[in-house]
Formats: C-alpha cells, structure tokens, sequence
C-alpha cells in the first residue's frame, strides 16, 4: 500500500545523480525567453504600483476611494486576501515536517516561497495605510520619551507582531529548508562569482551526519512552533473585525471562517503555480498528477466547509432576529447593492470546486487551473463583500455611501502582483524550486523492496 | 589541523548503514559522515538524539515568564492607565501577546544555537572531500585508533565502492 504511494510520489527510478542534475535545471543556463518576458511584464507591473505608491504618499490617502463610512477599501481587502494565500505554504511544511505527509516534500519549497511573497505584498497594506509609512515604528512596542506604551489589549496590535512573526518563521523555515540545496549548487558550479554567493548562503554546509541530525530536530522543532501560528495569524486577522460592532463583522464565526479560507485560496494558488512549473520546467516526476489530485481533494473539502460557513452565517443572522444583521446579510449581501458580487463569491467559492468530486476533472489540467483562478476570484469577492457591505450600510442609513476604488487603489494592488509575480520568478531562477535533499530519500524509498518499506 | 583520514565511499545508505554498525561493533571511531541526504536509521546508528528540543522549552518557559512580566509591568506597575472601568491586569489579550512572543523568540534563539553548535556561517569553508558528498555519494572519514589496515578491511567488506585515504581538515 505505502509502496505504491510511494513510488508514484517520485516516477522512474532515477539514481541521486539524476535528480540533482534534473532539479537544478531551472537555476543553469540561461533564462529561457519566457522568463524574461515574464519579469519584465512583472516590473512593468511593479512600476505602476511604485506610481501608486509614490500618488498616496505625496497626495495622501485622499487619493484612494476610501471615505468616512467605508474607512477599509480596497486595502485592508488586498491585505486579507494575500495573507490568505500566504498561509498554503506553511500548511504545506507542516504536513510534511510534523504530519510525515510525504507527498508535501516536493511542494513545500515553492509554496513556502509562495508564502513569502504573499505575507510581503500583504504586509505592504496596512503600511501604506498608515499614511505615514515612516513613522511606522510607532507599532513597536519601546521605551519612547512619551512615556507611552501600545493597547496591548488591541487586535490591531496582535495583527502587527502575528504577521511579522510569521513573515520571520517563513522565512527561516524556507531559508534554512533549502542551505543543503544551495550547498549542491556551490559544489557543482565552475563560475566563481556563483560558487562566492552560494557558498555565502549555504552557510559552509558540508553535509555532515552530526549537522543532518541536528538540522533534522530543528526542521521538525520550527515546524511544531510554526503550526499553531498558521491557525494563528488569520484568527487574529479575522480579530481585526470581529471585536468591532459593525453587523457582518461582530460574528464568532469570523476566525474559524477566515481560516479555513485562507488554507482554501492558499491551497488554489499553489495549484495554480504548480500547474505553471509543471508546464515550464521538467518537474512532472516529481510533482505527479498524485499530487494534484491531493490538492484537489483538499480544496473539494475546504469548498464545502466555506459553503457550510455561508450558510451558517445567514442562518445566525435570522436566527438572531437582529434587523441589523438581518439587513446586512439578507438584503445588502444576498439580495441587494452587493448581491451581484455576494453570488459570485458563492458559486466561486462553494459550487464551483464542487467539479473535484469527478475524476475526470481532477485529471484534466485546463479544468483544474480554471478552478484554482476561479477560487482566487471568489475569495478576494469574500474579503470586498465582508470589508464593504457591512461598512457602506451600516445602522445610519444616513450614512451610507457607495464605494468605488480609485487608479491609485488598483495600481497599489496591480503593484502586489507584480512583486509576487517578480518575487517568484527570481526565485526559480536562482533556487531549486524542489527541494532536493528532501525528494532524494522519498526517491529511495519507492525504489527499494517492500520488506524495507512496511517498516516505515 | 589537517590529518590524514581512511575515507570509505559508499554509493548508497543501506551499505552505509551497515558499514557504521560494523565498526561500531568492532569500537571504531568514526569521524565523521558526509552525504547529499539522510534517513532516520542512519542518524540513529550513527549519534544520539540531540539535545535542542530541551533547549528550546528552556527558551520558551523564560519567554513566556519574560513576556508575562513585561506585559504585567508596562500595563499596572510603568503606566495603570484605567479605561472603560476595566481592570488593569486582565489575563485573556494577554496569552495572544505570550503565544506569539514564545514561537518568535523560541524559533530565532533556537535557529541560532543550531547555527552556533554546528559551527554554520556565511563565508565558512566547508569541509570538503569530493563535490559529489552533495551530489550522490556518501564518504565515511575515520579516525585512526585502530590498524589502518584493518580499518579499511572492515569498510570494504561492508561494501563501500572505494576507499581512499587523504588530509583533511575534519
């Protein structure tokens, strides 16, 4: 049973050598033309959020479409809906560090690379949302000549050191993962330039039985600190919201909600991505259609808790007998101003990764890639349908207002895309996109006879 | 110090394996193991346990009384600031600060005797006998307490393809 999991994990027997040789292509040679079409369209992208970024701090957040009502537009959407991306790749870490999930060995490199990127678009938000980016050290909790000290008490707070200690975490567990991988590259380099910059970031690694033994604890120790902080950091996001007032916002229902949205868009852009690897680089032993079909398996689940949640919250807001809340989900999100982007939402969400319950579908790459876009959509209409609806009419309809973003809105999200979209290409550039003294034992184990493996 | 070492080559970590329990059996001492990639029987045939998890539950009790005291001293001893007639030491926001101070702390100081007991730095020359230890093969470096002929008697019946002898800096 384990042997056949195994061997399908890693096709073809190949030997240590192959598969050094076969996941290092993607750093030797030169970028094919692809790749540089990619980057420059990704720093074409990247310039017009400089634009963006350049409009809001010397004209001020005037220039967004945010307003007195609706104080949270399009940034605090953009933040959400990256953080939540951001949380596959450590999902991915975990199953394979604490869970033993083999089969996460050959993703989590590049979901964690994921990660990285996303929490730094996502970190970019609230930063530029301060107005000041400058004085961003306000935040931090330090002696100061005010006397003062922070609101330990405020979700806002948790939210700054939640999301940079998950920024630092990902970081090192994606770092110190790939020190061996970069070991190999200095080794089997003949120029010198790369071998000096290699060999500064495999940190003189060697190899030895005694660092593997210790290096094994530590992966496994970070993996076991690192779990509870991807329930963590969108709980305390989901916080954010669910201390205030607002209907729509005030719900306990919000962490466990944002939570498993996040695992469940997270989960639809590694597919996207590695859908896109598959396609640019001879990968396909290694990440098989077993894999794919994991992730659609877990995206077909997590479809069905999120459908389950939006059900749950119109239940409670009838069930409460709040008009407010009534209101809210009954006529502004399901029948009114936000009805068009509330059913998108549930059939992108909820109906749509439904198609994962055919073989036939999971099978079919051009299927699953229009799914995972699909899911991405409908979570970012998850995070305007919370962040605006429950704003723009709330009790006072006095106070209500429509909300529209503006250029400088757009070019500071187009601009997120771009640093991902960079962010990820100077990574397969320059970094096993697999991480290889991770596949080489799983490799080993498919090829070896089954006495040896009934024991693991 | 650069000694020189029996080095066996081995091409794959069953007969490896079996090589590390031979020569402890027979009370060889083995220097070192270099290789592209490991497995839990390897580790545990060749060193014991190590001791970092210890390590970093010592870290992690002193952060979480650490972050406790800080919390406690900035709110009701440096600045009792009473608002909406709420006490000024309350527990519950508390443990979301602790928890997520104790993995930032506990992980970093952690990565950091890991890199310290292994002795791992940008710009260290690593040790190095054959660019393949990275690559497919696996190089067993003795130290010589024993007969260097029997020594290397012992490694080729466990089936290393080569043995060489070499200065090293191990």
């Amino acid at each position: 049973m384990i042997t056949n999991l195994d061997i399908s994990l890693v096709k073809g027997r190949k030997s240590y050598s192959q598969i050094t040789e076969e996941l290092l292509a993607n750093t030797e040679g030169r970028p094919p033309l692809w790749w540089l079409a990619a980057f420059g369209l990704g720093c074409l992208a990247l310039a017009f959020g400089g634009w963006a970024f350049y409009m809001s701090l010397s004209q001020g957040l005037g220039t967004w479409g945010i307003n007195n009502s609706v104080a949270w537009g399009w940034d605090i959407i953009n933040f959400v809906w990256w953080i939540g991306i951001g949380h596959a790749g450590t999902a991915f870490t975990i199953f394979f560090l604490v869970f033993r999930q083999k089969w996460a060995g050959s993703i989590n490199r590049s979901a964690e690379a994921m990660t990285v990127f996303a929490v730094m678009c996502a970190g970019l938000f609230p930063l530029i949302h301060m107005g000041r980016p400058w004085l961003a050290f306000y935040i931090l909790p330090y002696p100061n000549t005010r006397l003062l000290w922070l609101n330990f008490n405020s979700p806002l707070f948790w939210d700054v050191l939640a999301i940079s200690t998950y920024l630092i975490m990902s970081l090192t567990l994606w770092y110190l993962g790939m020190v061996p991988d970069l070991a190999t590259i200095r080794d089997r380099t003949k120029n010198k330039f790369r071998k000096l910059i290699y060999g500064i970031f495999s940190l003189g690694w060697d190899g030895s039985l005694y660092t593997y033994n210790r290096y094994e604890t530590l992966m496994k120790l970070l993996g076991g600190l690192a779990a509870p902080l991807v329930i963590s950091v969108h709980t305390i996001v989901a916080l954010d919201f669910s201390i205030s007032v607002l209907p729509g916002w005030h719900a306990t229902i919000l962490p466990p909600y944002f939570f498993v949205g996040a695992i469940f868009s997270g989960f639809a852009m590694v597919l996207t991505l590695m859908i896109l690897m598959r396609k640019a680089f001879p990968i396909g032993d290694y990440v098989t259609e077993k894999h794919i079909d994991n992730i659609a398996h877990v995206l077909k689940y997590g479809s069905m808790v999120i459908g389950l949640a939006y059900a749950t919250e119109l239940f409670i807001a009838w069930y409460s007998g709040v008009e407010y809340e009534i209101y809210t989900f009954f006529n502004a999100r399901a029948s009114g101003t936000f009805s068009t982007a509330f059913w998108i939402m549930v059939f992108c969400n909820a109906i749509a990764p439904q198609a994962f319950w055919f073989k036939k579908a999971r099978k079919n790459l051009v299927i699953l890639f229009a799914i995972s876009i699909i899911i991405n959509i409908g979570m970012w209409y998850e995070r305007y349908i919370i962040m605006v609806s429950s704003l723009a009419e709330d009790f006072l309809p006095s106070s209500w207002v429509a909300y529209h973003p503006t250029l400088v809105d757009i070019g500071i999200f187009v601009g997120t895309f771009g640093l991902f979209t960079v962010g990820m290409l100077l990574f397969v550039r320059f970094i096993p996109i697999i991480a290889i003294n991770e596949v080489k034992p799983i490799a080993r184990l498919g090829k070896d006879n089954n006495t040896k493996n009934e024991k693991e | 110090m650069n000694t020189k070492h029996i080095i066996g080559v081995f091409d794959n970590e069953d007969n490896l394996l079996k090589a590390i329990k031979h020569l402890k059996q027979k009370r060889a001492n083995i220097k070192d193991v270099y290789g592209p990639a490991t497995n839990h029987d390897l580790i545990k045939a060749f060193t014991r346990e190590s001791l970092l998890p210890y390590l970093s539950v010592l870290i992690a009790i002193g952060t979480i009384i650490g972050a406790f005291g800080f919390l406690y001293y900035t709110s009701v001893i440096d600045y009792p600031l009473r608002y909406g007639g709420k006490p000024l030491f309350s527990f519950p926001p508390m443990v979301v600060i602790i928890f997520l101070l104790t993995i930032l702390v506990t992980g970093g100081l952690t990565v950091m005797a890991f890199l310290g007991r292994n002795q791992l730095f940008p710009g260290k020359e690593p040790v190095m006998i054959d660019p393949r230890a990275s690559d497919d093969r696996f190089y067993l470096v003795m130290d010589q307490n024993f007969n260097p002929e029997e020594i290397k008697k012992w490694i080729a019946d466990s089936g290393a393809e080569e043995i060489i002898e070499k200065e090293i800096d191990a």
